[in-house]
C-alpha cells in the first residue's frame, strides 16, 4: 500500500527578508484563556504567519454519505479564509495525510516546515449520515517535535461543510491572534436590477447565495440584527416604502416594523438589539426615529427642516451618526442617543452612508465626487482617508472585527460586492454573479 | 529524521531570524457543536412568534403632525394602514405634466411652477379625482439619501399645489428615490429626466 503524503506545492519566500519575523509573545490578553498572541500587528503590512493546510483526512464515511471531495473542499475553504484575513500565507499542497500514521504525519510536517510553514492544520472529517464532524488539529512546525498546539471539534449538518471550514479558520485565527476570525459570518445584500431588487444572503465570501425575499417588489437596505438571526429592510411590497423584519434561518413570520405615512426606511439595530433606528417622514420631513422593539414606543431624535437620514449606532449605543443636508449638502453628523449634542463630522463634499466601526473609533462613509468612493474618518472628524478607487464604490459594511469592509463596486462592470482591509489594501471580489449585487450588510458572528 | 528536522529548523531560524517563543503548552481539546443557523432551509416549524413586534395601536392618520415631544408614545404602526390608497390604483393622465429638479435640490424652479399652475388648474376642475405625487431622483447619490430626497421633492410639489388651492386631503405622496428611473443612460440629459415629480390620479 502506498502512503499518500501531501505534496508541498508552494514556497512562501516573501518573508525571508523580514528580520525578526515574530515578536516575542506577549502575555495572553484577559479572556483569551490558553491562547498566546503571536500576531499582534493590525494593519495589512503586518507580517504573516505561513500556515500549511493539507487536504483534510476523511476518517469515517457512513453508508450513503458522500466522501467525494470533502477533504479537498474543507482545506481549500479554510485556506481561502485565512488568506482573506490578511494575517496568514497558506502553504498549499495536494494529497491528504493518512489517518493513524504518525510517521507519515511527521514526514509531511517536516516537508512543510522546510517549505517555510510555521504551523500546520490537520483536519479529520467524519461523515455520518446527515451530520458532518471535523476535528481540527493545529501543530507548531517551528518545534522540532511538531508539537500539537490545539485541537477542536465542530459538528454541523452535512450540507454545511463550508461552514465547518469557516469554523476551523476562525479557530486558527483565535489561536494565533487571540480573537476569533470572521469567516463564519453571512453577507446579506440586494440582488437584481433597478426596479426588481430582492434581498439575498450568502457566506461572507459570496458562496452559497440563497433568497431572503421573493415578493417581486423593490427591497432595499438589509441590515443584520446583533444576534445574527434577523434582518430588517425597506420594501415597497405593500406599495409604499415600509420597514420589515425577517428571520432567514427560522420558520417565523415576517414582521412589519414601521408602515407610517411617508418613508419608513434606513434601519439600524442598536448594539443591544432592543431598538431600531430608522428614518420616518410621518411628521412631514425625513427625521431619525428610534423604535423600541419590545414596547413599540417610537422616539423622535432629530428636528430639522432638512433631510435627516441613515442613522448608524456607535458600538456603545450611546451615540448615533447620521446624514443631514442641514449644511446645504449631505454630510455626516453625530448626536447622542437622546438626539442632543449634534455635531458635524464631515464637511466640504457630498457624504452619505455613514457606518460606525465595531471598534468604535472610525466612521466609514461614501463620498461623491463624480463617482463615489468609500472613506473612513476618525469619530472626532479628523484624518479622513479614501479606501477605494476604480469604478464607483458605495455602501460600506464593517466586518464584525472591524478589519474589513464590504462594499458595492462597479469596477468590473455591473455592481458586485468587494471587501477591503480597513487601511484600503487587498481589495477582493466577494460576488461574481450575473445579477447586480448591492448594499451589503456583513453579519455578526453566527450563533 | 530528527536531525534533518533540526537542521531545517536551524536553517530557518538563521535565515528568518525567527524568535518563536512560547507556544501553548498543551493541546487544548474542546468540543463545540454549532446547530444553527442552517442556511436557507428553515428547520424550526412553529417557532416562537414575533415577540419583538410592536403591538398595533392605531396607526398615524395623516402626514401632518403626530409626535411633538422628544420622547413620545407614538403608537406603533399597524401592518395595514387604512389611510394610504394603493399606488397601483392610480393612473397617469395627459393633462398632468411632470416637473423636474436640479441635482440634490427639492425647491420648485420658476418654469416648473408654471407647469404646476397648469396641473393645479386641472385638479381644481376635476375635484372628484385624488392625486398621487411620485418623487424621483437620478442614480447619483446613494439609495437611502435619494429616498429621502424624493420624499422632499414630492412634498415640495404637494405644498405648491396646496398653495394654489388644491385640497391637501386629495393628495398622497410617495418617494421612489432612484429606484424607478425613466431613462437609464449615464448622461446629464438622462439624469435630468429622472429628477422629477410625476402625477397619477384616480376617482374618489
Amino acid at each position: 500500500m502506498t502512503v499518500r503524503r501531501p505534496l508541498v506545492l508552494m514556497l512562501i519566500v516573501s518573508l525571508l527578508t523580514v528580520p525578526g519575523l515574530w515578536p516575542v509573545a506577549p502575555p495572553p490578553p484577559a479572556g483569551a484563556q490558553g491562547t498566546e498572541v503571536w500576531i499582534k500587528a493590525t494593519g495589512s503590512g503586518a507580517r504573516k504567519l505561513n500556515i500549511a493546510i493539507p487536504e483534510f483526512t476523511v476518517t469515517t464515511v457512513s453508508p450513503g454519505a458522500d466522501a467525494g471531495t470533502a477533504g479537498k473542499l474543507l482545506a481549500s475553504v479554510a485556506g481561502a479564509d485565512l488568506t482573506f484575513s490578511g494575517r496568514f500565507s497558506v502553504v498549499a499542497a495536494t494529497g491528504a495525510i493518512p489517518v493513524n500514521n504518525p510517521d507519515a504525519l511527521r514526514q509531511s510536517w517536516a516537508e512543510f516546515a522546510a517549505a517555510g510553514a510555521h504551523a500546520g492544520v490537520h483536519g479529520l472529517v467524519a461523515l455520518r449520515g446527515d451530520r458532518a464532524e471535523v476535528e481540527m488539529r493545529l501543530y507548531d512546525l517551528t518545534d522540532p517535535d511538531h508539537r500539537m498546539i490545539a485541537s477542536k471539534k465542530f459538528e454541523l449538518p452535512a450540507a454545511q461543510l463550508r461552514r465547518l471550514a469557516h469554523k476551523v479558520a476562525d479557530e486558527v485565527a483565535l489561536q494565533f491572534t487571540g480573537e476569533l476570525g470572521v469567516a463564519d459570518t453571512k453577507i446579506a445584500y440586494v440582488s437584481g436590477p433597478v426596479g426588481a431588487k430582492e434581498i439575498v444572503m450568502a457566506d461572507y465570501d459570496g458562496a452559497g447565495s440563497v433568497p431572503v425575499t421573493r415578493n417581486g417588489s423593490i427591497n432595499l437596505s438589509p441590515v443584520w440584527s446583533p444576534d445574527a438571526r434577523s434582518l430588517a429592510f425597506t420594501s415597497f411590497r405593500q406599495g409604499y416604502p415600509d420597514l420589515y423584519r425577517v428571520f432567514p434561518f427560522e420558520r417565523r413570520p415576517e414582521q412589519t416594523l414601521a408602515a407610517f405615512v411617508g418613508i419608513n426606511s434606513s434601519p439600524s439595530f442598536s448594539p443591544d438589539g432592543k431598538s431600531l433606528a430608522m428614518t420616518l417622514s410621518v411628521t412631514g420631513n425625513p427625521e431619525i426615529h428610534v423604535l423600541n422593539l419590545a414596547t413599540g414606543v417610537m422616539r423622535r431624535l432629530t428636528r430639522h427642516a432638512g433631510i435627516d437620514t441613515e442613522p448608524t449606532w456607535s458600538p456603545t449605543g450611546r451615540q448615533l451618526a447620521f446624514v443631514s443636508d442641514r449644511g446645504g449638502a449631505p454630510h455626516v453628523y453625530v448626536m447622542d442617543a437622546e438626539g442632543a449634542n449634534v455635531r458635524q463630522i464631515t464637511s466640504g463634499g457630498f457624504h452619505t452612508q455613514p457606518r460606525w466601526s465595531p471598534r468604535g473609533d472610525l466612521i466609514a462613509y461614501t463620498q461623491r465626487a463624480g463617482t463615489h468612493d468609500i472613506w473612513i474618518v476618525d469619530v472626532d472628524g479628523s484624518n479622513p482617508r479614501r479606501l477605494t478607487s476604480g469604478g464607483d464604490n458605495q455602501g460600506a459594511s464593517w466586518a464584525p472585527n472591524g478589519r474589513h469592509l464590504a462594499f458595492q463596486s462597479s469596477r468590473l462592470g455591473r455592481w458586485q460586492l468587494f471587501a477591503v482591509l480597513f487601511d484600503g489594501s487587498a481589495p477582493t471580489p466577494l460576488t461574481r454573479g450575473q445579477a447586480e449585487s448591492t448594499s451589503p450588510s456583513w453579519s455578526p458572528r453566527l450563533p | 529524521m530528527l536531525s534533518r528536522c533540526s537542521h531545517v529548523m536551524l536553517a530557518l531560524l538563521l535565515v528568518l531570524g525567527v524568535v518563536l517563543v512560547g507556544c501553548a503548552k498543551r493541546p487544548a481539546t474542546t468540543q463545540a457543536a454549532a446547530p444553527s443557523p442552517t442556511g436557507a432551509a428553515a428547520t424550526t416549524p412553529g417557532a416562537t412568534t414575533a415577540a419583538a413586534q410592536p403591538s398595533s395601536g392605531g396607526g398615524p392618520t395623516s402626514s401632518s403632525g403626530t409626535t411633538s415631544g422628544g420622547t413620545t408614545t407614538t403608537p406603533a404602526p399597524t401592518a395595514t394602514p387604512t389611510n394610504r390608497p394603493a399606488p397601483s390604483e392610480f393612473a397617469a393622465v395627459a393633462d398632468l405634466k411632470d416637473i423636474h429638479f436640479d441635482f440634490d435640490k427639492y425647491d420648485i424652479r420658476p418654469s416648473d411652477a408654471k407647469t404646476l399652475d397648469g396641473n393645479a388648474g386641472w385638479l381644481k376642475s376635476n375635484p372628484n379625482h385624488l392625486v398621487l405625487i411620485e418623487g424621483h431622483c437620478d442614480e447619483r447619490g446613494t439609495n437611502e439619501y435619494n429616498l429621502a430626497l424624493g420624499e422632499r421633492r414630492a412634498k415640495s410639489t404637494m405644498n405648491y399645489l396646496v398653495s394654489q388651492g388644491v385640497q391637501a386631503s386629495r393628495i398622497t405622496i410617495i418617494s421612489y428615490g432612484e429606484e424607478r428611473p425613466v431613462c437609464s443612460q449615464k448622461t446629464e440629459e438622462c439624469w435630468a429626466k429622472n429628477r422629477r415629480a410625476h402625477f397619477l390620479v384616480k376617482p374618489r
